[in-house]
């Protein structure tokens, strides 16, 4: 797995956007295409050039007066609050000692908000554990990225708090991209999402399943659900072509679901590159195909 | 069958007992992995997996028990009891120089021995004849030595106790001539230990087993030791004595002049260190030159001790092949100063004490005492006549037809068990069977990966 201390998550990412899904209605100033269609652009003012940027907004006039690259900003490039839920529950504390889960769901909360970051969009956080609800509230500056990595550092998966009510208070988000594992409240967490994504909201699904859980290795013991200990079942090898079956099964009627209503859902297993289930996520075209959209 | 030991059995049982019991609390809970995805796992009961769990478990837990139990049993010592006699007897036969004719010994014996019966032969030693024992008395043979009912009651005291467990009573018969020299100052103390009569049998004695010594000498006119023998005959008149010395080198003739009568050829080197300066002659095997000759100031030889610079220039090792080897005389570091061995049916007896050419030694009484023994016949110096028949009916005991009880006996000093071996070996396959077993079911409850579970 890609390591957060030393940023080859972030060198592997750098470069991307993660465009709105379609026009916003954003009042503030973003790179993101606006409602405010039939005026002509306004210009709001200059900002230095930084790789990524539309070569063409670059004003060459004033680079030939000030040998310095600057681009226009104008009032249709609206911006767009994002908001990443983080699932911090016992169940996402898998497998031991590793925590693969964790780190693969912490990997990509970081990367989604570099990327979101690189867009000039405010971009906040709520994770949702054992010990409480920690938010950080959607902010532009550039030392976001390194703050939702401390709080995401700081955190120890535990409990089974659910997230659907937190998801309900993140409508001030026009953004919101939910990181679980999905096996606590999904049903109320779809609902919730539902609503917002009716509010014109877009979500985004990413859905964490360890590898272990796909193949589990411990056969012959009694497997316990962490978050219930009351769930205590027997698994052998007869029983593992059963259990694998009814998980595919549940896997897809999840991710089904969740396209119905709308909502763009991504299917991360912890032994997969983080910084290619980031690009999935925020590229339009995989966008797209995940939701059945054209793009 | 018989256990020497019980309270290893007990304690295995216990221990056993607390194997069974921490099994079945320990497996009362099955192990149990966390996996977040457990409510995707089959709902059966659990009870079927126990089952299937407990089958291994209960054959693991038995493998355990089975290797304490059989681990307590073996140092337990069980002996499997024979089937027991009414009456055993138990057979002394003597074989000393005492005896006349053997072959009315082994009669003597064959008339009083039955199937189950222990016969023990001595002379100055005494062993349990092990198998055979009617073969060992056809072909019983007068021994050079002297008899020693001592050691011949000690060793029958040994094989009544070991053999306590296989008949109700015991009788002890004594085949011998009774000749007095076989018995000394311990024979009534050890004959007290036997809880019952003696049958005594009595064989004819040999009639010149009593003559006393007639020594021969083959040495230099000035020998100082010729001085110390009584009356010595010089060694051309060999043919009217029983014992030659022969401080030279023997020869062929001496050899066979000592094998074919109950002569005794003692071979007493007169020096080591020649004045001449020609060299030593050669140390005669199995006797080793020292590296250096010396002197530890002292000599023992039956009850004649001398203290005086006796040169010491050979080494005897007892051990090994030289058990065949009866010592004579020891020097007062134990080490051995004269030996006697076997020879025909004489013996040759080298003595390798070094005799100090100067001084008045010799002529004391003490070293005249020292020479009588280093010079007697086979066997010892001998103690002429026999037992009279109140010594006799004291060793007999009252009555002596009154056998003793196996109860009476002592128990046996060490006992094996001959199941023992067995029993440690079943243990050994126990427990490896159960560590197998115990690998194969870890094998089959753990990753087999490198994923780590709780």
């Amino acid at each position: 797995m890609q390591s957060l201390s030393d940023g080859t998550l972030l060198d592997a990412i750098r470069g991307l956007h993660w465009p709105a899904r379609r026009a916003t209605r954003g009042a503030a100033h973003g790179s993101h295409r606006s409602h405010r269609i039939g005026s002509s652009p306004e210009f709001m003012q200059y900002r230095e050039y930084r790789p990524g940027d539309d070569a063409s907004k670059i004003d060459w006039k004033l680079y030939g007066r000030t040998e310095r690259v600057n681009v226009r900003q104008t009032r249709d490039d609206s911006e767009l609050r994002t908001t990443i839920l983080v699932d911090a529950s016992a169940s996402m504390a898998y497998p031991l000692p590793g925590l693969d889960k964790w780190t693969m769901a912490s990997a990509i909360a970081i990367g989604l908000a570099a990327v979101a970051i690189g867009d000039r969009d405010p971009v906040g956080l709520a994770v949702v554990g054992g010990t409480g609800v920690e938010v950080l509230p959607p902010r532009s500056a550039t030392n976001t990225v390194a703050n939702i990595q401390r709080v995401l550092g700081g955190v120890v998966p535990s409990g089974s708090r659910p997230l659907a009510p937190v998801l309900a208070m993140l409508r001030t988000s026009r953004r919101v991209a939910i990181i679980s594992d999905f096996l606590g409240d999904a049903d109320a967490l779809l609902e919730r999402a539902a609503e917002l994504v009716a509010a014109g909201r877009e979500v985004f699904a990413v859905h964490i399943v360890a590898r272990e859980e796909l193949e589990p290795r411990t056969l012959g013991s009694l497997v316990v659900d962490p978050e219930e200990e009351a769930i205590r079942r027997p698994l052998d090898e007869d029983g593992l072509e059963e259990y694998r079956s009814a998980f595919a099964r549940w896997r897809e009627e999840l991710a089904s679901s969740w396209r119905a209503k709308g909502i763009v859902y991504h299917l991360a297993i912890t032994d997969e590159p983080a910084d290619q289930v980031i690009r999935r996520i925020v590229t339009p075209a995989a966008t797209a195909a995940v939701t059945g959209e054209p793009s | 069958m018989t256990v020497l030991a019980p309270v290893y059995l007990l304690a295995a049982g216990l221990v056993a007992a607390a194997v069974v019991a921490i099994h079945f609390i320990v497996t009362a809970e099955p192990r149990t992995v966390p996996l977040p995805t457990a409510r995707f796992a089959p709902l059966r009961p659990v009870r079927t997996q126990a089952r299937w769990l407990r089958l291994q478990d209960l054959l693991l837990m038995a493998l355990r028990v089975l290797a304490i139990l059989a681990v307590g049993a073996g140092l337990a010592q069980p002996v499997l009891d024979p089937p027991r006699r009414d009456l055993t007897r138990i057979l002394l036969v003597d074989r000393s120089r005492a005896v006349a004719d053997p072959a009315e010994v082994a009669d003597s014996a064959r008339a009083l021995y039955r199937e189950g019966d222990a016969v023990v032969l001595f002379d100055s030693t005494a062993r349990r004849v092990q198998a055979g024992a009617l073969d060992s008395l056809a072909a019983l043979t007068r021994s050079p030595a002297r008899g020693r009912l001592s050691a011949a009651l000690i060793v029958a005291l040994r094989t009544a106790s070991e053999m306590r467990e296989r008949a109700d009573s015991f009788e002890l018969a004594i085949i011998s001539p009774f000749a007095a020299e076989e018995v000394d100052r311990a024979t009534d103390s050890i004959r007290a230990l036997w809880p019952g009569g003696v049958r005594l049998v009595r064989v004819a004695a040999r009639a010149d087993s009593a003559a006393p010594a007639v020594v021969a000498f083959d040495g230099e006119p000035d020998d100082p030791l010729r001085f110390a023998l009584v009356n010595p005959r010089s060694a051309a008149d060999t043919a009217s004595s029983n014992v030659l010395v022969v401080r030279g080198t023997p020869d062929g003739v001496d050899s066979a002049w000592a094998a074919n009568g109950d002569r005794a050829l003692v071979h007493w080197p007169a020096t080591h260190t020649r004045a001449d300066g020609a060299p030593a002659p050669a140390v005669p095997p199995p006797w080793t030159a020292r590296a250096a000759p010396d002197s530890v100031g002292g000599l023992a030889a039956g009850d004649a001790v001398v203290v005086a610079p006796f040169e010491r220039w050979a080494a005897y090792e007892e051990a090994g092949g030289n058990a065949a080897g009866r010592v004579v005389a020891r020097w007062v570091d134990g080490e051995p100063a004269a030996i006697e061995v076997p020879h025909g049916a004489g013996c040759i007896r080298t003595v390798m004490v070094g005799v100090p050419a100067r001084g008045d030694l010799v002529l004391q009484p003490r070293f005249a005492r020292l020479a009588a023994v280093l010079t007697a016949r086979c066997g010892g110096p001998v103690q002429p006549g026999t037992l009279d028949s109140a010594r006799l009916a004291s060793l007999a005991g009252e009555p002596a037809t009154a056998h003793a009880a196996g109860s009476a006996l002592p128990q046996p000093e060490v006992s094996r068990s001959a199941v023992a071996p067995w029993l440690f070996a079943a243990a050994l396959a126990f427990a490896l069977a159960a560590l197998v077993l115990q690998r194969r079911m870890a094998r089959l409850a753990r990753p087999s990966g490198a994923g780590r579970d709780a």
